[in-house]
């Protein structure tokens, strides 16, 4: 488990697991539905639960469970703004001490994960994330930018930071309800928010816990997911950037967490197709490019478009540099924002297919991932730098 | 009639036929007259448009002026007020591009609308100094503003044309076609030839020839642009097609093909 921010002034609700949870769900199909109700009855007693589902549940079907109605809400691929308000409320509504956010999938977590993750919020945590062990090919959007971002500027380890299932106490839900009203009060609730750079800038502890595998929700395709994840996750950047420009010592890592390792049976992705991309990208883009990144950036892209397929990779530091450009730009509105993220989305296939590469030749791909986050911390200062006199000449 | 008109042949015959005296002198003196004439007309024209050229200069230089120091003082006292600082705790942003501060914004808002101001109390000036310059063509100040809306119009349709045009290259090039930059060339050149057909219209320039070059040009473009997709996305339609059949379950037997964005079955980006 990994804490951050332990926090002095803290009244410590009861122990109890089950006293004053609320568990709200998302919208799921009704094999979902009994799927994660199987899972909590086994992990709680059903007296002490209170659920809150968008869906329609007989109360014949489960008659040991107290289940009230959430209000409905747009079946999404991550939790939303409007998500967190409608928790906070329910919270408050029935009295609760801490909320369990559960995302579609949330059944194949198993009780154990549940319990876990429910008895953290209960205790002391204000935020208890899960951690997922996922295929070495599956989360790559969080592995390439999220994660490194998240870890670099927020000085936390959470390896999922967008993650859909989350345990809450109820300082931090009201916390996140805040954050999330203001894209409700100007009815953009569908726009994700980053639970653990709120809980960092607040201050409040937050624990990371393994829940083993999980079945993942399918989201949108990458032309849609890519802008629409890292969208907000730059203007939450933004926003926050009098807390992330000091300097901030990042907790050990804890090593009972296991790391994912590539299995045999994973076949080598073919890589040709993301190449081509990118290719095609530096062939067309590279205008739009030369506006958001250095020369030096633009260097290592002209000679990583001449690299054959069985020897690319894209260098760490140089996807942090890049990263960390289209960020400034982001803030700078050096070019139109949607354009901007547009733009990003064949560097980023540059990067798996780099990924694919050093995975596929044995290394562990959770120390690639590693290796770029460390790079992205080592480049923190440019960032910092760049944020606070963009105008100066960038290397 | 016979008679008559062998009358005046000979009348003519007989005028030219005469010895014309060649007075040089008095040619060159009606010529440097009628020369005096018109520049004295020039002169008196500019002379009668100067005082309004004058004051609008003086009226654009002196708002211009004006806007420079309210934008200095609204700056230094926004600052000073500490604007954006609770203007970001309402709003809970505490960080701001330092070109789109509110206070940048306000102070350059402030000093545009102030020239903007010099600029139409320019213009009045120059048209009642105008009134007084008949001798002016009367269609000159009503072509003035027509000038400034063609401006407006040529900035706005540069301005969307580049947009376009690289919303479709970034969006081309993530969909993987190959001919990205000409179909984001040929969007360009649209918008761009729709804008000038405009501009013409506007300044009422070229009447007809300008609407049949436009209709011309502007289906000569649509028609390569839909020739040029319907022949390059063959490969797309026909993968689109098949992802739909895939999914309706009622084409079992679709051949596997790589997704566009290079993402194989075992890649899952989120």
């Amino acid at each position: 488990m990994a804490t951050t921010y332990p926090i002095s002034e803290r009244a410590i609700p009861s122990a109890r697991p089950g006293n004053g949870l609320l568990v709200l769900l998302t919208a799921m199909t009704p094999k979902q539905l009994e799927s994660v109700l199987a899972s909590l009855t086994a992990a709680f007693p059903a007296e002490d639960l209170l659920i809150a589902s968008p869906d329609a549940i007989s109360a014949n079907s489960y008659p040991s469970l107290r289940i009230v109605a959430a209000p409905a809400n747009n079946p999404a691929w991550t939790l939303t703004a409007a998500d967190f308000v409608n928790a906070y409320e329910l919270a408050e509504k029935n009295e609760a001490h801490a909320i369990l956010m559960l995302g579609p999938e949330s059944g194949s977590l198993g009780s154990p994960a549940l319990r876990e993750l429910a008895n953290a919020v209960l205790a002391i945590t204000d935020l208890a994330v899960p951690c997922y062990d996922l295929p070495p090919r599956a989360g790559l959007v969080n592995s390439a930018i999220l994660y490194p971002l998240t870890r670099a500027l927020f000085a936390s380890r959470v390896r999922f930071p967008l993650a859909v299932d989350l345990g809450l106490s109820l300082r931090m839900a009201k916390c996140l309800a805040d954050a999330a009203r203001r894209f409700t009060a100007i009815n953009q609730g569908e726009t994700p928010l980053w639970p653990v750079n709120e809980a960092a800038v607040a201050g409040f502890t937050i624990e990371q816990f393994d829940v083993g595998t999980c079945v993942q929700p399918t989201g949108p395709d990458l032309n849609t997911i890519l802008p629409l994840v890292t969208g907000p996750l730059f203007s939450d950047i933004k926003a926050k950037a009098a807390f992330w420009q000091r300097f901030r010592s990042l907790p050990h890592a804890d090593n009972s967490i296991p790391i994912p390792l590539a299995s045999s049976a994973d076949a080598v992705a073919d890589i040709a197709p993301m190449l081509s991309a990118f290719r095609l990208a530096y062939s067309n883009l590279h205008e739009i490019w030369s506006l958001v990144l250095p020369p030096n950036s633009l260097l290592g892209l002209k000679r990583l478009s001449t690299t054959g397929a069985e020897a690319f990779h894209m260098p760490e530091s140089l996807w942090a540099r890049i990263v960390y450009d289209f960020l400034l730009a982001y803030r700078l509105r050096t070019i139109n924002r949607g354009h901007l993220l547009g733009a990003l989305i064949p560097l980023y296939l540059a990067w798996v297919a780099g990924h694919i590469n050093i995975t596929a030749s044995g290394t562990d791909p959770e120390r690639h991932i590693e290796a770029v986050a460390e790079a992205f911390e080592a480049d923190k200062s440019y960032i910092v730098s760049r944020w606070r006199w963009p105008d100066r000449f960038n290397p | 009639m016979q008679n008559n008109l062998a009358a005046m042949l000979q009348t003519s015959v007989n005028q030219t036929s005469q010895p014309v005296p060649a007075d040089n002198a008095s040619i060159w003196h009606h010529m440097a007259d009628a020369l005096q004439q018109s520049f004295d007309r020039i002169l008196s024209l500019l002379i009668a448009i100067l005082p309004g050229i004058l004051a609008f200069l003086v009226s654009l230089a002196v708002f211009s002026l004006i806007g420079f120091a309210l934008s200095a003082l609204l700056r230094r006292g926004l600052t000073a007020a500490r604007l954006d600082e609770h203007l970001a705790r309402g709003r809970g942003n505490s960080d701001w591009a330092p070109s789109t501060s509110p206070t940048a914004l306000i102070a350059r808002l402030s000093f545009w609308a102030c020239v903007l101001l010099g600029l139409i109390i320019g213009v009045s000036a120059f048209d009642a100094s105008y009134a007084t310059a008949t001798a002016l063509p009367s269609l000159f100040v009503p072509y003035l503003t027509r000038i400034a809306g063609a401006a407006v119009l040529l900035i706005a349709g540069t301005l969307v044309a580049r947009f376009l045009a690289r919303s479709v290259l970034i969006g081309a090039v993530n969909e993987q076609l190959q001919y990205a930059r000409f179909l984001s060339l040929g969007i360009k050149w649209l918008v761009l030839v729709l804008t000038a057909a405009m501009v013409l219209d506007h300044l009422q320039l070229g009447g007809h020839v300008v609407e049949l070059a436009f209709g011309i040009l502007f289906g000569g473009i649509v028609l390569t642009l839909a020739l040029a997709v319907g022949l390059g996305s063959r490969d797309l339609v026909s993968r689109s097609l098949e992802r739909h059949a895939e999914h309706s379950g009622e084409h079992n037997a679709a051949p596997p093909v790589a997704p566009i964005t290079g993402s194989g079955d075992s890649i899952r980006h989120f």
